[in-house]
């Protein structure tokens, strides 16, 4: 595994891994899934995680993302060693730096789409009417400042999408993860949901981390990163 | 605040769901206070601190055997006791049978004394006293009796003896109030009326109520008036007025283990219903916990949002139940009131209201803690996974 194989180009590293591996136990029996993963993620990285089913992908995005830990290396993910930090320390720092996108959305159906958005700043310090003017910025970035007060059944796949994404954003996290974000919409409202997450990365600077089956999705982030197994594979600058 | 619109949200996540659990909730509360506030009634009545210095003298072999009223000198001989006086239970109705209330011929000149604290003597005067006094076919009736018959002072009572072939016809002549509902729930009429009235009444009495000046003297002479009689043509049963009263109470029963028997089960069925419920509606949501949790929530704080729905949910329902419970308490006091003089008293003391309440919210926090606590424990990474 040499530097210039997973060269994602120049710039301050915004996640580095060292080392990293994660098992599973059944018995005693151990389970590697993820081993020896080695990088460096330059901030502002638009970065498609591919790979075959049972590869590993979710579990390093979950690793990245600091809602699951390693069982070996370090990780060191927008300037904080993420071993270093206990469960409360680890969950307000994904709070104030990653957004999540789920491939089911996962909004909450009695919360309409402003009290959704919402969410995650109520854990902040801001105070009511900061609060409201940040989710209408949010709401209106994914163009559904009209949808405000939509509850998630009212509204199509790709709207709710939409409104998951303005939540992930809402705190201005430095980082987004996306896991199969496109995997339970039809073509259209796919294209749109990468359209806009094409634009977080470029015009906000978004450093993004996608899993993806797609190759017409992950054409849309400018690397590709294969695993197979549970290493590396290759990486695939994508020419846009 | 800002977390309390989501809390309520949350709760109305199932408005069906909401609606059972408040309700059984309601239901029980409403079941454990009404039983239990039965028994704090049962209790006042044979712990009464009133009668704690009065003592009662009856035939030996039940209260239908009559007693000779020469036992009152032997009584008021002795030492300990300040005053004694002679009742008959006399079992008449005005107007209605079933129109119950308590009646009494007794002995007019002690009758006050003896009972001060129930007559509420402070508030009667000399004059209306005497009045009573003077009037032979006088009798002095309990306000909350007063007021639902439409009596007046002045007013004439036929009372129609169901025990005792006389029917006298009795002139209101002092209407008094009781600092307890129950005790206002009585009529007394001089014991001459019964006595001149029923041949067979001539020189007997069903009982005498002795007061006592201190009540440790009670246990001495209860056992020397009953030494005293004993071989004699009528023997005693001498005991406290509460043991008196309890012979009453005995007659509904073993009531105690009935209520707590029932008590114990309502609570059994609350419990599991209650973290039957909980347990499925927190199940459910391990997704939007693990979302929660990912988005920056602590466990700990999504712990508390929990509990706080827990305890909200509860909370309304043991409030509504014990509000219900203190409705039906009015129509106790209505309807079994008449039956049994005692429930006259009956009430939702503060004290159970607080056990109710307490009880209530304990079973929601141990309801919502134990499935909440286990929600997040679990891996973030395995509530995403969970199909939600
Ligand atoms: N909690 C767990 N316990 C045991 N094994 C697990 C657990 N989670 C994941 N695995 C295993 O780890 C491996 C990688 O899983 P992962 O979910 O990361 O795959 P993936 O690349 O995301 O696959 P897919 O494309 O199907 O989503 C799989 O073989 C899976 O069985
Ligand atoms: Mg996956």
């Amino acid at each position: 595994m040499t530097a210039d194989r997973f060269d994602l180009g120049g710039g301050e590293p915004i996640i580095t891994l060292r080392d990293v591996a994660k098992s599973y136990w059944r018995g005693a029996q151990e389970i590697p899934v993820l081993q020896g993963i080695d990088i460096e993620i330059p901030a502002g990285s638009y970065i498609a995680l591919m790979g075959p089913s049972g590869s590993g992908k979710t579990t390093l995005l979950n690793l990245i993302a600091g809602i699951d830990r390693p069982t070996g290396g370090s990780l060191e993910v927008c300037g904080h060693e993420l071993n270093g930090l206990d469960d409360d320390e680890l969950a307000s720092w994904r709070n104030a730096h990653v957004g999540f996108i789920f491939q089911n959305y996962n909004l909450v159906p009695v919360l309409n789409a402003f009290e959704n958005v919402e969410l995650p700043l109520l854990l902040t310090g801001a105070g009511r009417r900061e609060r409201r003017e940040r989710v209408g910025q949010a709401l209106a970035l994914v163009n559904l400042a009209d949808q405000m007060w939509s509850y998630p059944r009212q509204l199509s796949g790709g709207q709710e999408q939409r409104v998951a994404i303005a939540r992930a954003i809402v705190t201005d996290p430095d980082l987004l993860v996306a896991d199969e974000p496109t995997g339970a919409l039809d073509a259209k409202n796919a294209e749109e949901v990468l359209a806009l997450m094409e634009r977080l990365n470029t015009e906000l600077g978004k450093t993004i981390v996608m899993v993806t089956h797609d190759p017409k999705a992950a054409h849309h982030a400018r690397h590709q990163i294969h695993l197979e197994k549970g290493v590396f594979d290759r990486t695939v600058e994508v020419n846009r | 605040m800002r977390w309390l619109a989501l809390i309520w949200k949350s709760l109305m996540r199932s408005k069906r769901r909401t609606l059972l659990i408040v309700g059984s909730l309601v239901l029980s509360v409403f079941t454990v206070a009404v039983l239990q506030s039965l028994l704090t009634t049962l209790d006042a009545v044979t712990n009464n601190p009133n009668s704690s210095n009065r003592l009662v003298v009856r035939h030996k072999s039940g209260l239908t055997q009559m007693l000779p009223r020469s036992y009152e000198a032997y009584l008021r001989q002795q030492p300990e006791v300040e005053t004694v006086c002679a009742i008959q239970w006399f079992g008449g109705y005005y107007q209605d049978p079933r129109n119950f209330f308590a009646n009494f011929a007794s002995d007019e000149t002690t009758l006050f004394q003896t009972f001060r604290e129930e007559f509420g003597i402070s508030g009667i005067t000399e004059a209306q006293i005497k009045d009573y006094l003077r009037d032979g076919a006088g009798c002095i009736v309990g306000e909350s009796l007063a007021k639902k018959n439409g009596w007046k002072v002045g007013d004439v009572v036929p009372l129609t003896g169901t025990i005792f072939p006389i029917s006298p016809r009795l002139t209101i002549r002092l209407i008094f109030r009781s600092p307890k509902p129950s005790d206002e729930n009585v009529l007394h009429f001089h014991y001459k009326v019964l006595e001149e009235g029923v041949p067979r009444m001539k020189g007997l009495v069903g009982s005498f109520w002795a007061r006592t000046r201190r009540s440790e003297d009670i246990p001495r002479l209860i056992e020397r008036v009953d030494r005293h009689f004993a071989n004699s043509a009528y023997e005693t049963l001498t005991e406290t007025e509460n043991a008196f009263n309890l012979s009453f109470v005995r007659m509904l029963g073993n009531i105690g283990a009935i209520i707590q028997g029932i008590t114990a089960a309502v609570v059994v069925a609350i419990v599991i219903v209650t973290g039957n419920t909980m347990a499925t509606a927190i199940r459910e949501r391990a997704t939007e916990i693990a979302v929660f949790r990912a988005m920056g929530f602590s466990a700990g704080r999504v712990l508390v949002l929990l509990l706080s729905e827990g305890v909200l949910l509860v909370g309304a329902g043991g409030l509504f139940g014990v509000m219900l419970a203190h409705l039906a308490a009015g129509g106790i006091r209505g309807s079994l009131g008449a039956a049994m003089p005692f429930f006259a008293d009956f009430a939702i003391l503060p004290h159970t209201v607080f056990a109710c309440l307490a009880g209530a919210l304990a079973i929601g926090m141990l309801a919502t803690f134990i499935p909440a606590y286990a929600a997040t424990r679990r891996p973030i990474t395995d509530g995403l996974k969970a199909v939600g």
